[in-house]
């Protein structure tokens, strides 16, 4: 079997990306322009794309970009989008990518309940109304002991529970993923409590880093990377970093989450990358680099102690792991 | 299709020669087109330490497939299976000592030391290893029947430490490690009933 090479094509003739947007949603308007000719009154679900557009055209423009991972270069995209932890596809690296397609993104919403004064479910489209969306490089330490550094493109989860005013008694924030096992092929076995759930402290869900991420690399979340909006944590294990959010849930008692649900001994509700404790069975002081050889040196809090170490001043960090 | 006994355990032979080697020829595909994902290193072991490991089951398994069929032919593959085992076995501790952590010696002591299941996977070898010296006929013979079938039941402390050792490396999902273990198992309670029934009615 010989496999056809492709002749190489030089960077100029590449199309530029704005361009080339520009000319889908231009397709696309022609198809939904001609669907609607065809059967007049059985347009489209308005609700159908209506997040995606947007959104699209907010990435095809510039976003103001800040590089927090120092000069460490991005991953591979590549390799980003093929080595997935995301148990609702498959507990195999590969299985996001190869069943992420049945993940259904269109339409999306988010409820938010509990300790809020404007609870309720919103449209996608409604909740990034209103916020500017900004990348931001992090790097991105898996529990696993391996790493990445990712271009999110998103915007602080404050921004987002401050518009629903959050009350005195607000304590915790309690993420819901989607459950759909029908789709999510994953969810058809009881490998851990679905739907996947995370928390946060309050504090550490206002902290300026932590993210609500709707892209990355310039583009709108890959299925397999938690689309269409997921959470980034960038100083703790990668399994806090929710994907799918559909509930966002403000309580006041600390809550417990899938992973300490699985194995309470092994993950922690804190959850922060410190290579001084090590998991249970491995050591968290090193970290292999996706796309690099050798291993790195894990840094405390991955890096972002300046910012994030006066939260858990005073705390045991080997009892709250 | 095979009509002699001859040729029927021919065939097999052939059918075991397969089956250790054409594992190898998809891994070398894979690796030259670059299908191996985002970190060929760990697919390399992990493939050779499945492969190695579900021909070492399938090594324990030829006897009772003898016991049950009385097919001599099992009894004749089962060294050549049981070195095609310990063949890949060895590949995957190369793979893991050389492709994923480079040769660092300090580093891969480091690892000795932090990681409990480096150390059962590296006993289970360990184990094999005099099995694999003493597997030519000329041994067999010098060595006594009695002894060499003794000193051959040592793949069954191994299979259980390599159960063991994917047991503890695994993360949430135990569907594999636990399927090896229950064969493991099964196999073991047979050979030790076997022994026990076979026994009391001599």
């Amino acid at each position: 079997m010989s496999r056809y090479r492709y002749p190489p094509i030089p960077e100029s003739e590449v199309t530029p990306r704005a361009l080339f947007r520009q000319r889908r949603r231009f397709i696309k308007a022609g198809a939904a322009l001609g669907a609607a000719a065809l059967a007049p009154g059985l347009l489209l679900s308005p609700a159908a794309h209506a997040w995606r557009d947007g959104l699209e055209e907010r990435l095809a423009g510039e976003l103001p970009s800040q590089a927090l991972a120092g000069d460490e270069a991005p991953t591979a995209f590549r390799d980003a989008t093929t080595y997935n932890n995301f148990y609702e596809f498959g507990t195999r690296k590969s299985d996001p990518e190869v069943y992420a397609h049945r993940l259904v993104t269109d339409p999306w919403s988010v409820t938010i309940e509990g300790e809020v004064e404007r609870p309720g479910t919103f449209a996608l489209e409604d909740i990034l109304a209103g916020q500017s969306l900004e990348e931001r490089i992090y790097r991105l330490r898996c529990v696993e002991a391996w790493s990445m550094v990712i271009p999110w493109i998103g915007f602080p989860l404050a921004d987002l529970l401050r518009r629903h005013e959050p009350t005195s008694r607000a304590k915790y924030v309690v993420f819901e993923s989607l459950l759909d096992p029908d789709n999510l092929r994953g969810q058809r076995r009881s490998i851990i409590e679905w739907p996947y759930r995370e928390a946060l402290r309050m504090d550490e869900a206002m902290h300026p880093l932590t993210l609500l991420s709707v892209g990355m690399y310039g583009e709108v979340m890959p299925n397999q990377n938690g689309a269409p909006i997921r959470l980034v944590v960038p100083w703790k294990y990668g399994f806090k970093s929710i994907k799918s959010v559909v509930k966002i849930r403000l309580v006041e008692q600390q809550p417990t989450t899938s992973w300490i649900d699985q194995n309470p001994s092994e993950y922690g509700f804190y959850a922060n990358v410190n290579p001084e404790v090590d998991h249970p069975r491995w050591s968290q002081a090193r970290e292999r680099r996706i796309g690099e050889s050798g291993r790195r040196e894990t840094l405390m809090f991955n890096g972002y102690a300046d910012e994030v170490a006066e939260l858990y001043a005073g705390m045991d960090l080997n009892k709250h792991f | 299709m095979p009509t002699t006994p001859a040729t029927r355990i021919l065939a097999f032979r052939l059918l075991v020669l397969a089956a250790g080697s054409l594992p190898a020829a998809w891994l070398a595909w894979q690796w030259c087109f670059g299908d191996l994902g985002a970190v060929p290193a760990e697919a390399v072991v992990h493939f050779s330490g499945r492969t190695g490991f579900t021909l070492l089951v399938a090594t324990i398994a030829f006897s009772p497939a003898f016991r049950f069929t009385g097919w001599i032919g099992f009894m004749i593959a089962r060294r050549q299976i049981g070195l095609w085992a310990f063949f890949w076995l060895v590949a995957h501790m190369l793979a893991w000592m050389g492709l994923d952590q480079y040769w660092d010696w300090p580093w891969i002591r480091r690892e000795m030391v932090d990681l409990p299941y480096i150390r059962y996977g590296a006993a289970a070898l360990l184990l094999l290893v005099p099995l694999a010296l003493t597997s030519f006929r000329s041994t067999q013979k010098a060595m006594g029947y009695t002894a060499w079938h003794w000193l051959h039941r040592l793949i069954y402390v191994s299979a259980a430490l390599g159960a063991v050792h994917l047991w503890v490396l695994t993360r949430a999902d135990y569907l594999m490690a636990t399927s090896f273990a229950v064969a493991v198992a099964g196999l073991a309670a047979f050979r030790i009933l076997d022994a026990l029934i076979g026994r009391r009615s001599r």
